[in-house]
């Protein structure tokens, strides 16, 4: 869980970034040299500015490893992984909560990583497809969906294994229909459904740690 | 999407100071809602206050009923013993909306401040009052299968999608919230509103104000209830329209009733007049489908949503029968 | 046998289109109009050139012009052609809502997306239409049709004209399907890097590498040799990856312009505009029967949306001219253009939209005639070709007829709806088929033994999800005799030997048959090897020579053997590339896979709601070279037709011209929850002239017939016909 308690101030505290476009562009107005010249040095000021009152420090410990980073706000927690940190696993298919590729546990719980910004998970740890494997041996999980095909073009299948992990842990895999029900969150359009149902029933019925 | 400034908030007060003196400011919890308007550009908030490291999210007992807290998660209230014990509709309710891994994220607070779905207000190049005042209303003579058939206006003609608020407004829940000049309670029925000339707002709070709790209070409804939620597929989608229903039955005779419609007004719709007809009535189909025509009083259709006036009864009757039967 | 690329899917080591990490890489991000119709006046890009991070706003007015563009839709210089696609960025007119007019490209997505904001444009704008039923009578027959009579989209016709009018049973019906969009679960993405001023790699979600570096190489004026396309991983498609798109261009211009590689991802929204949708059709159909069921004609005609600048033609109308022995056949095709973007084949395709009409007819007519369906069927089943007047190469619908009705339980099936219930739920049974062609191409393949024994195959086909990869694995180690973990097969990059364009369910048909012929001259080529250098094997035969952990043996010899290390190093390599070719039997025999769907279905009979409880899907596809991964094909397409039959419905405000339906919440597609248990048959018997493997193709048949099945069922469960896709509850409370 998140251990931080900081004051009440804003963590990007520049209070005028908010005019900062305003600003810079004035640059545009003193200057009667040749317009490039200005663009290039409005960009190169711009950079400065802009990294320095844009982002802001977030520690996360992520597939188990501690991370001290920087980030806009605006980064959400999908964007992070797969444009910051390279864990490309975690999929965009929607980007508004709406398929569910993008699932990964945060503190434990499946989450749309897509939906939350970044810094909103100071301190907390988070699991994406990319550890959760132990080393070089897969996952119950992971085998499962090799051994009952479950998925086809693979782009959905990091969230559906996110998914059905966790689905199993909180005791909803139960029945098929409580399976249906509780991975209804995650989108296939190939339609590997039922050999999804599958593979967490194995896993289920086999008894082995998730 | 804009930059915007963001502040982590652990005490209730700077927080509410923060957004109460700063029209731009946006509390945010879960985000399922707000990230997603934020990056359609339909919300522009300049700065937002992080409160999910404010401490609201016990669900316990107190005076005659259950305080959940409004940063009580979605999930972990369909999953509490207490809730399900004593406030089964509401789990129901709970467990009808969105997907598992949003009902991990989605906080009380936050699913009864969701914004409507309307497509016109999703898109920022059509016109849209509750958007942006003044611009009209794109469903009015648009694509209106999903709006409202009851309490519209010509200005607004969007519905409301929360399922939990369904159940809450059929329950009498008191809204709990603390603003810039204190403490106050709010009940449900009146948290909402209708769009009148001022869609743009969607709730009865003043600015600044946070909600800390919704208070449930115990009643007799912890068997016969059902959540009715008819939608486009089986599950993970918003209802056509949806039916909270709740009966105490005793030999056979309705003794007290509680009704609510969703995806039918701009609030969680409840059905007074039907719960009347049902009291003292025995619990057959018949008592139902009266109370059905009792609750449909009013109601007007859009081009496309005509359906609603039929889906409508049929839902109540669905509902009552299943309730009934639980 | 598992996916041979299974473990990469579980893991997260699949790399996608947008996952590529380059060195500098920058982000591009599309604006698109907000008109319909019309011509853009002006374009404020300075705000956002000024926004931090942005390398460069590129719009018409100062896009670099490729070489080889060609402007956008008919060319007055070739009037006969279907028109060329969109060239983004090259002139100031408005096609359709959200069409491209800018990129933006910053050095990180979250300044690349707010700048996009950023630019405002001013229209001069037009009236648009947008409205199929509104511009039916302005419908025209294809360009291709009037050049050729003998083209698939040219009217039809057998015995007389719209004999049906004339018959004593007869049926009318229209049927319209909406515009429904492919949305494969991964975003339409591009990595475009110019390795050198002449040289160009894209990382592409393609269904065909040749195809898209044809595409790119053209339009830059670039020999093929220096455009390379890499698509290992594309996750779905199911069609909408079968043309190049303007976001492509986007980003190969961008990348160009900012000399450094962009990643450039669609929106949910964007993917409703500017790539391709099942088109908006409307459909009419008229038969006739004679009192004992015999079908005396059809007519069968069908107005489709197309835009303004390209004619989409699908084969809508193609499975009514050859399932059935109607003695009198007209069909009529027509297209409307609008102002839209180009649809695209959607799995199935056209066949898909003609099947709902056609099988929900036979449904109608079955009804009217006081017959089961499926009987019906029977009685006006074809033993030949009525369309070409030639035998099938093979045909097994009968037996899938038979499994499937069994496994449904299709006896329980009452011939008066609404006769079963199970409490507040109707129940129906429906069936509805579905064929397609079984088609087969040209293709290469190369196969190498390496030194450690294990044998390289390479082909630049794509594997958007059915198994391409796991099926040539499979037909490779048969072939060689040798086990599949010692075959590696590699996909997905022009560079690799040529084959086609992943659809059209042909892959296994064609590149299948390159695999196997590329396996057998390695063979012939290892033993010539093996003959020069070992006398034990100067005068073997090849079906003896068998392969072993590092040498090769000989059956019969128990002595004889040649190492894998000294016959690659003895030759300098052992690469062979072979081109398979498709016989002459195309000519003699009218060749198609067949499939047949049973669904039971439940209907709430106050709310409407309709829950499939029960699908059963039966083909005859020839040879199956895996079970496993071919039995989830033909499930998904099942799934697939689930969303087609009660959900999927992209709606258009034409006032507007934009899409009200714009995300996955809008626009429902099938969810867990939606999916029963799915069985699956299949006849599994070889096709003898398809090619030597036996078979016929899956894709497309797994969904073709499924819709039309469960709309008779939801028929037999209510006595309502619903003729107009989605039934969603609001057509039956």
């Amino acid at each position: 869980m998140a251990t931080n308690h900081e004051p009440d101030v804003p963590a990007n505290h520049n209070e005028n970034r908010r005019t900062f476009l305003k600003q810079s562009s004035l640059l545009t107005a003193l200057a009667l040299v040749p317009g490039p010249v200005v663009s290039a040095a409005e960009a190169k000021l711009d950079e400065r500015v802009a990294e320095a009152i844009e982002q802001i420090p977030l520690s996360l410990k992520v597939n188990g490893k501690k991370l001290k980073l920087k980030v806009e706000p605006r980064t959400t927690l999908l964007d992070l992984l797969r444009e910051n940190l390279n864990l490309t696993g975690t999929k965009k298919g929607c980007d508004y909560g709406q398929c569910g590729a993008c699932t990964v546990h945060v503190d434990g719980q499946r989450v749309n990583s897509c939906l939350s910004f970044a810094v909103m998970h100071e301190g907390q740890e988070i699991t994406t497809i990319e550890g959760l494997a132990d080393g070089d041996k897969l996952h119950p999980m992971q085998e499962a969906f090799v051994k009952h095909d479950g998925f086809q073009c693979g782009y959905c299948t990091p969230g559906q294994i996110m998914s059905a992990v966790a689905c199993v842990r909180e005791g909803h895999a139960g029945s098929e229909g409580e399976i249906r029900e509780y991975m209804s969150g995650n989108i296939c359009r190939c339609g590997a459904y039922t050999n999804i149902v599958a593979a967490i029933q194995d896993v289920k019925s086999g008894g082995q740690k998730v | 999407m804009n930059q915007f400034q963001y502040v982590r908030a652990t005490k209730p007060q700077a927080a509410i100071e923060a957004v109460a003196k700063d029209a731009n400011a946006r509390f945010i919890a879960g985000g399922t809602n707000l990230v997603d308007l934020m990056k359609r550009g339909v919300m522009t908030p300049q700065k937002l206050v992080d409160i999910n490291r404010l401490d609201f999210r016990k669900i316990e007992r107190q005076n005659n009923g259950l305080r959940i807290g409004a940063l009580a998660l979605n999930s972990t209230v369909a999953d509490d013993k207490q809730v399900r014990e004593r406030q089964p509709l509401l789990a129901l309710a709970l467990n009808a909306g969105a997907s598992p891994q949003l009902r991990n994220m989605a906080t009380v607070g936050g699913n009864m401040l969701q914004r409507t779905r309307c497509a016109y207000f999703y898109d920022v190049t059509m016109p849209c009052n509750k958007r942006q005042p003044g611009t009209g209303c794109g469903a009015l003579e648009g694509i209106n299968r999903m709006h409202a058939i009851f309490g519209f206006s010509d200005k607004c003609i969007a519905v409301h999608p929360s399922d939990m608020s369904v159940a809450l407004v059929a329950l009498d829940a008191t809204v709990q919230v603390s603003g810039p000049k204190g403490n106050r309670s709010i009940p449900f029925a009146d948290f909402h509103r209708l769009p009148g000339d001022t869609p743009e707002k969607d709730t009865n709070l003043e600015p600044g104000e946070l909600i800390t709790a919704v208070d449930v209070p115990d009643g007799p409804f912890t068997k016969h209830v059902h959540y009715q939620k008819v939608r486009e597929r089986a599950s993970y989608a918003f209802a056509l329209l949806s039916v909270a229903a709740a009966l105490d039955i005793e030999n056979g005779t309705i003794k007290a009733a509680r009704l609510a419609m969703g995806g039918v007004a701009h609030k969680p719709w409840r059905l007074t007049a039907a719960e009347q007809v049902l009291v003292g009535k025995p619990a057959t189909e018949e008592t139902f489908r009266q109370a059905a025509t009792v609750a449909m009083q009013g109601a007007k259709s859009f081009k496309h949503n005509e359906y609603k006036l039929r889906l409508g009864p049929n839902a109540i009757v669905q509902a009552l029968k299943t309730a009934a039967a639980a | 046998m598992n996916r041979v690329d299974g473990r990469q899917k579980v893991t997260g080591a699949a790399k996608y289109a947008a996952e590529y990490e380059l060195p500098n890489l920058a982000y591009g991000v599309l604006v698109g109009s907000t008109i319909t119709k019309g011509r853009l006046t002006s374009i404020d890009t300075k705000t956002a050139e000024r926004a931090p991070g942005v390398l460069a706003v590129i719009t018409h007015l100062n896009a670099p012009k490729a070489p080889g563009t060609k402007p956008t839709g008919k060319d007055p210089s070739q009037p006969q052609t279907v028109g060329n696609a969109l060239q983004v960025f090259m002139d100031d007119k408005i096609r359709f809502n959200d069409q491209p007019i800018a990129v933006v490209v910053a050095n990180t997505l979250e300044r690349a997306r707010f700048a996009a904001r950023l630019v405002k444009a001013q229209y001069a704008k037009e009236k648009h239409q947008t409205n199929l039923e509104a511009n039916k009578a302005n419908a025209f027959l294809p360009t291709q049709a009037k050049k050729n009579p003998k083209s698939p989209a040219a009217d039809y016709q057998r015995g007389q004209v719209d004999a049906y009018k004339t018959g004593a049973l007869k049926l009318e019906s229209e049927y319209v399907i909406p515009t429904e969009v492919h949305h494969p679960m991964e975003l339409q993405a591009i990595t475009a890097h110019w390795e050198a001023p002449d040289r160009l790699t894209l990382y592409d979600k393609t269904q065909g590498t040749m195809a898209t570096r044809r595409d790119f190489a053209r339009q830059w004026g670039l020999p093929e040799e220096n455009v390379k396309v890499i698509a290992t991983y594309v996750g779905g498609a199911f069609g909408n990856a079968l043309h190049s798109w303007p976001h492509e261009s986007a980003a190969i211009i961008a990348a160009k312009v900012v000399n450094r590689p962009v990643r450039l991802m669609l929106t949910r929204e964007q993917m409703f505009t500017m790539v391709g949708y099942r088109p908006h059709t409307w459909q009419k159909i008229g038969m006739s029967a004679t009192p004992d069921g015999k079908i005396t004609a059809i007519t069968h005609e069908s107005i489709g949306q197309t835009s303004t600048y390209e004619e989409f033609v699908e084969a809508t109308l193609g499975q009514t001219k050859m399932m059935y022995q109607s003695p009198n056949l007209t069909t009529r095709y027509r297209l409307a253009a609008l102002d839209v973007g180009s649809p695209i084949w959607m799995r199935g395709p056209g066949e898909a939209t003609g099947a709902f009409a056609l099988e929900s007819a036979m449904d109608e007519m079955a009804f009217l005639l006081n017959i089961d369906p499926m009987e019906f069927r029977l009685r006006n089943y074809t033993d030949q070709d009525p369309e070409k007047n030639r035998p099938w190469s093979s045909k097994f619908l009968k037996e899938c007829y038979q499994a499937g009705a069994q496994r449904v339980g299709w006896n329980k099936r009452q011939l008066k709806p609404g006769a079963l219930r199970d409490g507040e739920w109707f129940i129906g049974y429906g069936m509805g088929v579905g064929t397609f062609g079984a088609h087969r191409g040209s293709s290469k393949a190369s196969a190498q033994l390496l030194p450690n024994g294990t044998v390289l195959l390479q082909s630049a086909v794509t594997d958007i999800g059915p198994g391409t990869g796991t099926a040539m694995t499979q037909i490779a180690a048969d072939t060689l005799g040798l086990a599949p973990e010692k075959i590696r097969f590699e996909w997905g990059n022009s560079d690799f030997a040529q084959a086609p364009t992943q659809g059209g369910s042909a892959i296994v048909n064609t590149v299948g048959p390159a695999v196997q012929e590329a396996c057998m001259a390695l063979k012939d080529k290892l033993r010539e090897l093996a003959a020069t250098s070992n006398s034990a094997f100067t005068s073997a035969k090849k079906e003896d020579v068998a392969f072993a952990d590092n040498y090769l043996t000989l059956s019969g010899n128990s002595t004889a053997r040649a190492t894998y290390a000294d016959l690659v190093r003895q030759a300098g390599g052992t690469a062979v590339t072979v081109e398979s070719k498709p016989s002459g039997e195309g000519q003699k025999y009218s060749m198609y896979s067949f499939s047949v769907h049973f669904a039971e279905v439940r209907v709430h009979e106050l709310t409407g709601e309709v829950r499939v409880s029960k699908l059963v899907s039966c083909a005859d596809a020839g040879t199956i070279i895996n079970e496993k991964t071919a039995g989830n094909q033909m499930k998904g397409g099942a799934v697939g037709g689930i969303g087609m039959a009660l959900m999927e419905h992209a709606i258009i405000d034409d006032r507007f011209g934009r899409y009200v339906t714009k995300d996955l919440a809008d626009y429902h597609v099938p969810v867990q929850a939606d999916s029963p248990a799915i069985e699956v048959f299949f006849v599994n018997q070889p096709d003898p002239y398809v090619n030597k493997l036996g078979t016929k193709g899956i894709g497309e048949i797994a969904t073709i017939g499924v819709a039309p099945a469960i709309a008779n069922a939801v028929f037999n469960a209510t006595g309502k016909r619903v003729r107009e896709l989605p039934i969603t509850p609001d057509k039956l409370v």
